[in-house]
């Protein structure tokens, strides 16, 4: 962008001449990317109480949830203070209100792992056999690990404002929702050979449905980091390439 | 933390999730996580520097403040908000007694000044004092026509600082703190008329520093200033936080949203409202006050 | 058919060319009056020269007058109406400067400050003759200091003190309110400011007006004549500096003394036509002292504007 090169009056790489603006924007991008830090350690553990049948780890799961909650709030009402007492503009503005999303769909990741959890703990109360969670566990284990991939290289890519990590995370999109469908065929088989746990097979199939959420939830916010990065509408911003003056910035 | 540089958050994220690959994803870790709730500029509790108490002023017969009652914090920067003629002005002139200055002015009340307790107005407390203990920087940048070193030792020299070295220390100093020595070390005896605006500010701010005051008063500083410079001169203001109380007046509501500790916000000689910037901004408890900075007011 | 557009434009058009022709004319009278003066003075300076020219030379400046036309000189008039104007200056400049501040700086804002501002002015209109009889009663008689260069500076310096005192108010006025709140606001005491900012900015038009002032009391001839300036004097004035202790001396204060105008005034009522030359020249010579001080009031106002650019 010729213009902005003429105006070499204060170096980007030094930031705002405000050093509490700057101050303000790195914690908000601090706590956005320790929230998801938190997020992923709740997935992670609700699914690997499921599939071991722990309550113990499920619990902790649930403890937590507040304190997820919390994060969200912090994030929510640090956004607005930024908003009125900064004005920011641009870009700038841009992070401000990708933040603000990115911690709405981190809590409900959150959601999520707690439904798990819950899951987990009725279970472990009432062993089945045979077990439609142990039927489909194959897919729980790939779909656990497809998500939190995609959430991780999410908070990264908001982390590091990086356009590239965030569409490879709306690619895995597809690749999630390929094993969700192969993962319900299996369920669909096993409740046709064995329909006794109708009720657990049910919260089987919410349970895989969770995940795939997660897995949207990622995806929306990779879209917000492309949003602040390159002010494309989040709706919009699909898994193409960028066009060639923006991709000049 | 001096830029948006993700490395610094990133550095963070590797202490509080591991990120390394796909492997043993389903491992938990147990970082502790807390979270600090509180607002980082309220969390200070400052004692207070100066209380207005039941300040009433009169220009003749007019009068042009009614009542005021406002405590400044110590080390704070308490910015002072309101349309054209609700009397802002006027209240931070009492504090440094330019009033006296006017024929046929009137103080009623009292400023009290901690930790000594003097009252600021009081017809009994010399107003030469006050002067030198309360420092101003005023709308439109004026330095004297002298040289840059002999501008900023002038408040030095009035309170008999004679050696030359010791005057150079603290011209120094002053100028140190208003973050322009290095734009004038080589140009100390060069004329104050030859800076740019924002620097003649900027020196304007020094002069008032050398003389370490206990307040520090500024009316509207950058209105008569380019945004670059307005910048750098907010940035000041706020380093300055640290080490010396600062009152503002400033009749850009976004300013003092940027720069202050606390907000008041004052109409037609009364003080309608006051409270953490933060809150007023998102949430102020008046009407009033709400209209005014949304832009309803008028 | 004309639109709306077109008719103001008509309007616009109609009186144009006649109000910039009268702009034009009124240019030109300015010119043409400005050069008239300006001839005028050209013309008499010239007429002086050319009349006073056969005397121009250094004997004129040493040589004491004479009865012989060709041997008279101006020495002693123009010692002494250097001597006067150093007196003048003395005791103008201090008085009518301390008089300007007080005016400006201390005084409320009363009615009785309005009627001394009031008077002050209205000094200046006051006939010299006048000031020349009140020297003689007061500074000659009353307090006896005799037909001297004292009692003539002192004559002088009352009559050129209105026009210090406005030019130092004009001078004070003109430093911004803005350097003096600056002032205050560090703590400085009235007179604090006085001394470190308003003084020393306004000492380009104190001077100024200093020198245009002695540049109209060098001429002043009847306040002099009145005390007794004498018009044949072939002696100067004791010098201040001798060779003895203490070294310094002010007895040419209480000397008599002569004066330029004086001097041609008395060469000019001669009936010998060869006292003429001598008059003119001592004109032109006069007249080349004053435009000299003039310019150099304005060279000391420009550099002073220079540095200090409000």
């Amino acid at each position: 962008m010729a213009e902005r090169e003429d105006m070499k009056v204060t170096d980007p790489l030094e930031g705002h001449t405000s050093k509490v603006m700057d101050q303000s924007l790195v914690d908000l991008r601090l706590h956005a990317v320790e929230m998801g830090g938190l997020v992923i350690d709740q997935v992670a553990g609700a699914v690997q109480a499921l599939l071991n049948n722990d309550s113990t780890v499920a619990e902790r799961v649930l403890s937590r949830e507040p304190l997820v909650n919390d994060y969200d709030a912090k994030l929510d009402r640090d956004s607005i203070t930024f908003l009125a007492l900064q004005q920011p503009v641009a870009n700038d503005l841009r992070v401000v209100r990708a933040i603000a999303r990115v911690g709405l769909e981190l809590e409900r990741v959150g959601d999520e792992s707690k439904k798990i959890a819950r899951f987990a703990i009725r279970q472990e109360q009432q062993p089945l056999s045979p077990d439609p969670v142990q039927a489909v566990s194959r897919y729980l284990r790939h779909m656990a690990d497809l998500s939190i991939s995609m959430l991780r290289s999410a908070v990264r890519a908001v982390d590091e404002a990086d356009p590239a990590l965030a569409r490879k995370v709306l690619a895995q999109d597809k690749e999630l929702d390929a094993e969700f469908a192969t993962a319900l065929r299996q369920l669909m088989s096993f409740v046709m050979e064995d329909h006794r746990f109708l009720k657990s097979t049910i919260d089987t199939v919410f349970a895989l449905k969770g995940l795939e959420r997660i897995g949207d939830h990622a995806k929306n916010i990779s879209q917000q980091v492309l949003y602040a990065v390159s002010g494309d509408e989040p709706r919009k911003a699909k898994s193409r390439p960028l066009p060639p003056a923006a991709a000049d910035r | 933390m001096q830029s948006l540089a993700p490395t610094q958050a990133a550095v963070a994220t590797r202490q509080v999730s591991p990120m390394q690959g796909d492997s043993d994803t389903l491992e938990p870790r147990n970082p502790s996580f807390s979270i600090n709730m509180e607002d980082r500029r309220e969390s200070r509790a400052n004692a207070p520097k100066a209380t207005a108490r039941e300040l009433n002023f009169w220009y003749g017969t007019n009068q042009a403040l009614k009542n005021i009652d406002l405590t400044i914090p110590e080390r704070q920067v308490t910015a002072l908000i309101g349309p054209s003629g609700c009397g802002k002005s006027t209240f931070l002139r009492c504090f440094n007694r330019m009033h006296d200055l006017q024929p046929d002015t009137r103080y009623a009340g009292a400023i009290d000044l901690r930790p000594d307790d003097i009252n600021l107005v009081g017809p009994e407390v010399d107003a030469i004092e006050v002067r030198m203990r309360i420092g101003m920087v005023f709308q439109k940048p004026n330095p004297f026509p002298k040289s840059v070193f002999e501008n900023v030792a002038y408040g030095l020299r009035l309170r008999g600082l004679r050696s030359r070295s010791a005057l150079a220390e603290r011209v120094e100093k002053a100028l140190r703190a208003a973050a322009i020595w290095d734009e004038v070390k080589d140009r100390l005896n060069d004329s104050a008329l030859a800076l740019s605006g924002g620097q003649m500010q900027r020196l304007c701010i020094a002069r008032a520093l050398a003389t370490e005051p206990e307040i520090l008063l500024f009316d509207e500083p950058t209105s008569a200033l380019d945004p670059i410079a307005t910048a750098k001169i907010e940035e000041l203001i706020s380093e300055l936080r640290d080490s010396v109380t600062i009152l503002i007046v400033t009749h850009n509501m976004q300013q003092a949203a940027r720069v202050s500790d606390f907000t008041a916000f004052m109409y037609l000689g009364e003080l309608v409202e006051v409270g953490a910037t933060s809150r007023l901004f998102t949430n102020p408890a008046k009407k009033a006050t709400e209209d005014y900075i949304t832009g309803r007011y008028g | 058919m004309a639109s709306a557009a077109e008719m103001s434009l008509q309007e616009i058009r109609r009186g144009l060319s006649r109000r910039k022709q009268l702009d034009k004319l009124f240019v030109l009278i300015g010119l043409l009056v400005l050069f008239a003066c300006l001839g005028v003075l050209a013309i008499l300076f010239f007429d002086l020269v050319r009349s006073g020219s056969s005397r121009f030379g250094w004997d004129f400046f040493t040589s004491f007058p004479s009865r012989k036309a060709e041997r008279a000189g101006i020495l002693s008039a123009w010692v002494g109406t250097s001597l006067i104007m150093l007196v003048t200056a003395l005791v103008a400049l201090p008085v009518g400067v301390a008089a300007a501040i007080y005016l400006e700086e201390y005084a409320p804002k009363n009615w009785f400050t309005g009627i001394i501002e009031i008077n002050v002015t209205n000094l200046a209109g006051v006939p010299s003759i006048v000031y020349g009889l009140l020297a003689l009663g007061l500074f000659v008689y009353r307090f006896n200091f005799g037909q001297s260069i004292l009692s003539a500076g002192l004559t002088l310096a009352l009559l050129i003190l209105p026009i210090v005192i406005v030019a130092t108010r004009e001078a004070v006025r003109a430093v911004p309110k803005a350097i003096r709140e600056a002032a205050y606001g560090l703590g400085a005491t009235r007179w604090e400011v006085t001394k470190d900012h308003v003084l020393p900015y306004s000492t380009g038009g104190i001077l100024t007006g200093l020198i245009l002032g002695l540049s109209r009391a060098i001429g002043e001839t009847a306040p002099i004549i009145t005390i007794g300036a004498l018009s044949f004097i072939a002696f100067l004035p004791p010098s201040p500096v001798s060779s003895e202790f203490p070294f310094l001396n002010f007895e040419w204060l209480t000397s008599e003394f002569t004066a330029m105008p004086i001097q041609m005034f008395n060469w000019i009522s001669r009936p010998d036509q060869a006292f003429q030359a001598n008059a003119a020249a001592a004109g032109a010579i006069l007249l080349g002292m004053t435009l000299l001080m003039n310019a150099v009031a304005i060279w000391i106002r420009y550099r002073f504007r220079k540095k200090i650019n409000w």
